[in-house]
């Protein structure tokens, strides 16, 4: 991936403190399927069904323990024109988004992220396809990245 | 009033006339006329019995009703004369009061007996019309006349005129409507139609204020095209019938042998082959969307005016919609497999979005041309984005992509110039997706475990949401990457 559009250069990385809100994300969906693959085993007294909630216990348990590898994974770059996201270890995504494409910007909070005092930001464009979600950014950071992309979307606007 | 010395026509003179003599048949006079079926045969035998039944030597029935008539038979023949004139008259009256008239500046309606009602609307404000023609108005040759005015619930329906009427009312509105629009009312010599009831209108306007110059103007700019004789033989494609109901059949052969094969297998599978007649319906409404697709594209056309680009569509209900080259964000050429010994072609378009309009009936959808040869087709491309030359060579996939691009490998490719971006795809359905520059929203590069393998990558240029998907599979990675730095670089260097 490193020779995909040009990751030597540095990347402004999230709160490591985001690696606690996306386990949690991923541990209660997980643990309930997991549950719910258990119902039939258990009624039906079949050994072998047991391999399904065993299946998707290791699953989960990879998912969960490649959590610290996928936040630090996460990162953006604040370029002259342009915001530049990735995300991903196994799937890359690298996205290029010119401010002057902006069409607002949402700073939101879940329950988890607001009680380790993080938001996420969400860059939108008139391409839903665009799909910009910065996870994991400090409150503070977050209002301030917020209040810069939307003063550089201006003034990028300007020059049209 | 010289009303007299004019010939007898029904267009726009500006004299009031009358709606076609079916009228008062065509709109309720059916419903009349199946319940007086429905009446007669359902009494045909206690009238007969009533009437001739002694001479017959027949039983009466023994119900209330025949032995009521049968007492009554005189005043129930009256009644009955009565109630059929009434409706007669009735409908008879409610023709004559109905009348409509189209002046130099108005369309205007007026009728109703007890309640009357009168409707006018002002050319300036007509956005088109449109013709309808139900069946059982065509039987009699009639058909409904439908003057669209902007704003809401302001359209004026003329049902029924008769065919011919009907027609020539639509081009005297439109040019009426275009004349109105070009000359500002004040500024026409003494009007055509002069009539006493216009002349405190014309002192009224006969200053025109800065503020009404440049309404109008504006008007002038937004309004749809109106003028269809002028603008229909300059098209740039000529869509013959045939071609059209072809293509259409053709391109729909594949979703039919997909759904064919798809319900054989489950009934195969299921061991139920009376499961094999669900595939009835379905091939029912693929043949409904292939003549709804056929009825919408007759009489298509294209052309270019000063505001944008002009589609034009339908048989039975007209729609002109005028698209400047501005709102276009993205451009696909497609060529399904039985298309190509035709060597047809179609296109269609991402636009801005217009709050679900698309696909409203009578509205063109994203289908900027049907189907067309593809120099019809250059020359569409040609007049969405002017002076754009067409890439000489693209950047294909590399050898160790056939894995992935097993027959298109050769033509999986992009090419960049300073305007468009260009992306062509498939081999068996060929598709080029043009997006400008200028109008890219966002670019990203995605690789996965496989195509990391293989050193390859896909790019994604992003366009506001439509039919289309500018997406490009199994490059290598260094031209992916390339690709996505020069389409944000330059997409960059349009917007500015």
């Amino acid at each position: 991936m490193s020779d995909l559009a040009g990751v030597g250069e540095a990347w402004q990385p999230v709160s490591p403190k985001y690696v606690w809100v996306d386990l949690v994300g991923r541990f209660i969906p997980g643990a309930i399927v997991v549950a719910a693959l258990c119902i039939p085993a258990a009624l039906s007294r079949l050994a072998w069904l047991w391999a399904l909630p065993g299946a998707a216990f290791v699953i989960v348990v990879l998912v969960l323990a490649f959590t610290p590898r996928r936040v630090r994974a996460i990162g953006y770059r604040l370029r002259e024109d342009d915001l530049v996201f990735r995300r991903g270890i196994m799937w890359h995504r690298v996205v290029a988004v010119p401010y002057g494409r902006m069409q607002l910007v949402d700073v939101s909070r879940g329950p988890v992220a607001r009680a380790l005092g993080l938001a996420e930001l969400r860059f939108v464009t008139a391409a839903a396809a665009t799909g910009v979600t910065i996870p994991g950014l400090p409150e503070e950071e977050a209002e301030r990245l917020r209040d810069r992309l939307v003063a550089l979307a201006e003034s990028r606007r300007a020059a049209l | 009033m010289n009303a007299a010395a004019r010939p007898r026509s029904s267009g726009a003179d500006g004299e009031w006339h009358r709606l076609h003599p079916a009228t008062p048949l065509l709109r309720g006079g059916i419903i009349g006329l199946a319940i007086l079926g429905w009446a007669a045969v359902q009494l045909r035998d206690v009238w007969i019995n009533a009437i001739v039944g002694d001479v017959v030597g027949r039983e009466l029935p023994d119900d209330p009703a025949s032995r009521f008539i049968a007492s009554h038979l005189l005043w129930a023949i009256v009644a009955a004369i009565a109630i059929v004139a009434v409706f007669v008259g009735a409908g008879w009256l409610a023709w004559r009061m109905h009348e409509y008239r189209v002046t130099d500046e108005l369309v205007e309606e007026r009728e109703g007996i007890l309640w009357r009602r009168h409707r006018r609307g002002r050319l300036d404000r007509v956005q088109g019309v449109n013709i309808e023609r139900p069946l059982i108005a065509r039987l009699v040759g009639a058909a409904r006349l439908e003057v669209a005015m902007a704003g809401n619930d302001g359209n004026i329906r003329l049902s029924y005129l008769s065919s011919r009427t009907a027609d020539e009312l639509r081009r005297g509105i439109l040019a009426a409507a275009a004349e109105v629009r070009r000359v500002p009312v004040a500024e026409r010599p003494s009007t055509r139609f002069a009539r006493s009831g216009t002349a405190e209108r014309d002192e009224a306007t006969r200053r025109p204020t800065l503020a009404s110059r440049i309404s109008t103007i504006a008007a002038d700019l937004s309004a749809p095209e109106l003028d269809v004789e002028l603008a229909t033989p300059t098209s740039l494609v000529e869509m013959h019938p045939g071609r059209l109901v072809a293509a259409t059949a053709l391109s729909l052969v594949r979703p039919l042998l997909l759904l064919v094969v798809i319900v054989v297998v489950i009934a195969a599978l299921s061991r139920a082959w009376f499961a094999a007649l669900i595939v009835i319906p379905a091939v029912i409404a693929v043949f409904g969307i292939g003549s709804r697709r056929i009825l919408r594209s007759l009489r298509y056309s294209i052309s270019e005016t000063p505001d944008g680009i002009r589609v034009g569509y339908g048989l039975l209900s007209t729609a002109n919609e005028t698209l400047p080259a501005s709102r276009i964000h993205a451009i696909q050429l497609d060529q399904p497999l039985l298309w190509r010994p035709f060597g047809w072609w179609s296109i269609r378009i991402n636009r801005a979005s217009r709050g679900g309009r698309d696909g409203a009936p009578g509205r063109p959808d994203t289908r900027i041309l049907p189907v067309g040869t593809i120099e019809e087709a250059r020359r569409v491309v040609a007049l969405i984005l002017p002076g754009w030359e067409e890439p000489a060579a693209f950047t294909i996939s590399p050898p160790r992509a056939r894995w992935l691009r097993w027959f298109s490998r050769r033509r999986n490719g992009f090419a960049i110039d300073g305007r468009v971006v260009a992306l062509r795809r498939g081999a068996l359905w060929r598709t080029l997706t043009l997006v400008p520059l200028a109008r890219v929203q966002s670019v990203a590069i995605e690789d996965g475990p496989l195509t990391r393998a293989l050193r390859l990558a896909r790019v994604e240029v992003h366009t506001v949401e439509g039919v289309i998907r500018g997406h490009i599979g199994a490059l290598d990675a260094a031209d992916a990457v390339g690709l996505w730095r020069e389409t944000e670089a330059r997409a960059l260097g349009a917007m500015s």
